[in-house]
């Protein structure tokens, strides 16, 4: 089994030598059926690296420990659903899902685009044939899933904190969203390549980036929730290196997102375009070095490590050829529209870019300053949770405050009386809301005051525009209501969709400022009897359980729940001692209100001999929100990607049209 | 316009970092006797911890990662996380003693995800 996939390997690997050698050479010299051809050899590489990919999943299965990868991270007694996730537990196993997603989003994308952007797609297949050749050559020479051991008699497990249901689809989930802006990234590239320069690369890539960006957003929500709820130290997001690995692309596709709107919609921004969608890319490939090379522990581990050197070289040729290709290009992307007013929907868009770009290099200096310090002065610093959250407030506030204004305001120039009308309605209920959270005492904390009137003045503005739209929608056919609305969102998918992600984003900014400005937090040693005040709850440590479980012991501590003399139940927080990992984890107890969002989150820190517990327990207003933003986030997304078919004619005649001029020879 | 966007970042990240400083020191046991002032001591738990975290204080022994044989006894106090044992990496912060213990601030332990981190693992 293990020639299979070495074979299967070796095969994806030259195929993608030849996707690049012999489709650059088709695409320089115009050779259309060798273009055709190693347009085939790439989709054909994704089904050997498929064949590759369900050898592994057979060893796995089939408890075949000769494969020192299945040795290393899987056992007999695994549950089967955790035998399928410790295929990307491991390097080598992650980086076969990490090129299975590539060849897959790659053959996706050229055969859909086959057609309709044959130009482009004759430049596009070398460049995903390049990107395949790296990974493969890590598959195939350094790091191999496939390499052969005496077969012990049982495998070495899979580390605890693993075997979870959250890192079944939160690593797949962060890889389809890294992987995914590939496709962005290699149609802007072909595009430079082709020399052909306008906007056609953005139209055929708008739901592929969608996609990519979609699943890393919920990627790293999912993340975030495994880590309140399993790891439980009290939080979500602690602006470790492996987290700000997947943050920084989501950022700055973000940035992209909005920016193509002002290229397809004026024509402006071409340069910063393909700079964004470049700079997303040689984020998610940083990101994949970050969390895989072992540079984050130290620059010693990493030069040892058997990857990390190559991964390197491979972000720097990236970052390379794409500096190279923008500036070469540099003349066909200049453009003549220019900014016409700094109150414009234009210019909205250019600072929201500004600040997401801002948010997204600065989080990568903070990650990266230990590495470079190391490097550069011999000493390693670190900056720590003051830094970033600084810059999330700075940056983070303004954008949310434009994510208001942006979507109304007018294109090319604004004029007061149009500003007057649109936001007199918004601005009022932002400022009564203001007052009433400062009249509710919310003005302890400054950035969340902000963050709330701000997230009020938002929504204001999406309610409004829903209103208005249906209200206009009712007027012209007389439907009722809800059919009305449906209809209004169904003939502007993209526009409404768009709202409703806009809405998520202010769910979870008031999800953040709630548990992070007006946490509280009280922690104590009791004894049986004994009582905690917290946040308006009054907790009474009852009991202490033991339990065998059928992997770990299980101790609980048993607390009473009280809230203004009303009884809330009881809640339950512990530890668990696994036996044969060696490993204590602390079980957190929760107590949500389904009704206002707050989380009661109680952790048993240490059992003490004499019965006594240390508990630490938190109150969490409105953490929920996060949770749901989740949900609103994926439901806009997919209103925006859902098929149009007047979109889709709307596009054909552009592309038949932008055909014709293109060839007219003229540009090349 | 743009240039002075962009200015303006640049002005408000480097008003920032002048005024709190290029971040905490991070240093090995084998580095710790040349500084003074806070750091973050990054090294693998040896030996056997004694004490309690949530009362006079945890202590426990903390050698380089990559080159054992110097050892920094730390007294800590604080929220320990799940993955703490002894062949664990973590990282503290706090400061050294003039009896060579390194004082800790309370609940700032961080442990070394060894899962994730599994490259840096498997080559040391």
């Amino acid at each position: 089994m293990a020639e299979l996939g070495r074979a299967a390997l070796i095969l994806t690997f030259g195929l993608s030598v030849y996707a690049l050698v012999v489709g650059g050479y088709a695409a320089w010299r115009g050779r259309r059926r060798l273009a055709q051809s190693a347009r085939n050899a790439l989709i054909a590489s994704f089904f050997s690296t498929l064949v590759a990919a369900l050898v592994l999943v057979v060893g796995f299965v089939r408890n075949d420990f000769s494969l020192a990868y299945v040795a290393g991270h899987s056992s007999r007694a695994l549950p089967t659903p955790y035998k399928l996730s410790a295929f990307w537990g491991g390097q080598e196993g992650s980086l076969l899902l990490w090129l299975l997603v590539l060849n897959g989003y790659a053959a996706a994308a050229v055969w859909l685009a086959r057609k309709r952007a044959r130009d482009l797609v004759v430049w596009v297949t070398p460049v995903l044939g390049g990107i395949a050749v790296g990974f493969a050559w890590l598959l195939v020479v350094v790091s191999s899933p496939f390499d052969v051991i005496p077969a012990p008699a049982d495998g070495s497990g899979l580390n605890p904190s693993l075997q979870n249901p959250y890192m079944v689809v939160h690593p797949v989930a962060l890889y389809l969203g890294y992987v995914g802006l590939a496709v962005p990234f290699a149609f802007a590239m072909g595009a430079l390549l082709s020399g052909r320069t306008d906007e056609r690369w953005i139209v055929a890539t708008r739901r592929w980036t969608i996609v990519a960006w979609t699943a890393l957003g919920i990627g790293q929500l999912l993340g975030a929730h495994w880590a309140y709820v399993e790891v439980g130290w009290g939080g979500y997001y602690a602006w470790d290196p492996v987290e700000n690995a997947a943050l920084m692309p989501w950022l700055a596709a973000t940035a992209f997102l909005h920016s193509v709107m002002i290229q397809e919609k004026r024509g402006m921004l071409r340069v910063w375009n393909v700079t964004l969608v470049s700079l997303a890319f040689c984020l998610s490939l940083f990101g994949t070095f970050l969390t895989r090379s072992g540079v984050v522990t130290s620059i010693h581990s990493f030069t040892k490590s058997s990857i990390g050197p190559w991964f390197l070289g491979f972000i720097v040729v990236a970052v390379v050829f794409a500096v190279g290709m923008i500036w070469l290009r540099l003349p066909q992307l200049r453009t003549t529209a220019k900014l016409e007013s700094l109150v414009s929907r234009e210019a909205a868009f250019l600072y929201n870019n500004l600040l997401l770009v801002a948010l997204c290099l600065t989080i990568l200096w903070g990650t990266a300053w230990p590495m470079v310090s190391e490097a550069v002065r011999g000493e390693t610093m670190v900056v720590g949770r003051p830094y970033f959250d600084f810059f999330l407030r700075i940056f983070g506030l303004p954008l949310l405050l434009l994510m208001g204004i942006g979507p109304l305001i007018a294109w090319r120039r604004a004029s007061l009386r149009g500003l007057t009308r649109t936001f007199a309605w918004p601005a009022a209920v932002a400022l009564a809301t203001g007052v009433g959270l400062i009249a509710l005492g919310a003005g302890s904390s400054t950035p969340g005051l902000v963050a709330y009137t701000f997230s009020a003045f938002v929504l204001a503005t999406i309610v409004h525009e829903f209103a208005r739209g249906t209200a206009a929608r009712r007027a012209l056919t007389g439907e009722p209501v809800p059919t009305a609305l449906g209809r209004l969102i169904g003939r502007n998918r993209r526009r409404y969709g768009g709202y409703v992600v806009h809405a998520s984003i202010v769910l979870l900014a008031i999800g953040i400022a709630g548990s992070s400005a007006y946490d509280s937090v009280t922690e104590g040693r009791l004894a049986r009897g004994q009582s905690l005040d917290v946040g308006g709850y009054s907790l009474t440590y009852r009991s202490l359980g033991e339990r065998e479980g059928a992997n770990a012991t299980e101790v609980r501590a048993l607390l009473d729940v009280r809230r203004g003399g009303k009884d809330l139940g009881t809640v339950k927080a512990g530890k668990n001692a696994y036996s044969v990992e060696q490993q204590v984890s602390n079980e957190v107890g929760i107590r949500t209100d389904y009704l206002t969002g707050e989380d009661l989150f109680v952790i048993a820190e240490q059992v003490n001999d004499d019965g006594t517990v240390f508990f630490r327990v938190f109150v969490k207003p409105l953490v929920n929100l996060i949770w749901l933003a989740g949900l609103v986030f994926l439901l806009g997304s997919v209103i925006t990607l859902w098929p149009d078919a007047r979109e889709e004619r709307r596009l054909a005649t552009r592309y038949a049209s932008a055909r014709e001029r293109s060839d007219t020879p003229a540009t090349t | 316009m743009i240039a002075l966007s962009v200015a303006g970042v640049l002005a408000i990240f480097l008003l920032y970092t002048s005024l709190a400083g290029g971040g905490t020191p991070s240093v090995s046991p084998s580095e710790l006797a040349t500084k003074t002032g806070e750091v973050a001591l990054a090294g693998r738990v040896v030996g056997t911890p004694t004490g309690d975290a949530h009362g006079a204080g945890l202590r426990f022994v903390l050698t380089d990662i990559h080159k054992p044989g110097h050892r920094v006894t730390v007294l800590y106090k604080g929220s320990v996380p799940d993955m703490f044992r002894p062949g664990r990496d973590l990282v503290v912060t706090g400061t050294k003693r003039a009896d060579g213990v390194f004082v800790s601030k309370p609940g700032t332990m961080i442990t070394k995800c060894p899962s994730k981190y599994q490259a840096a693992d498997t080559s040391s």
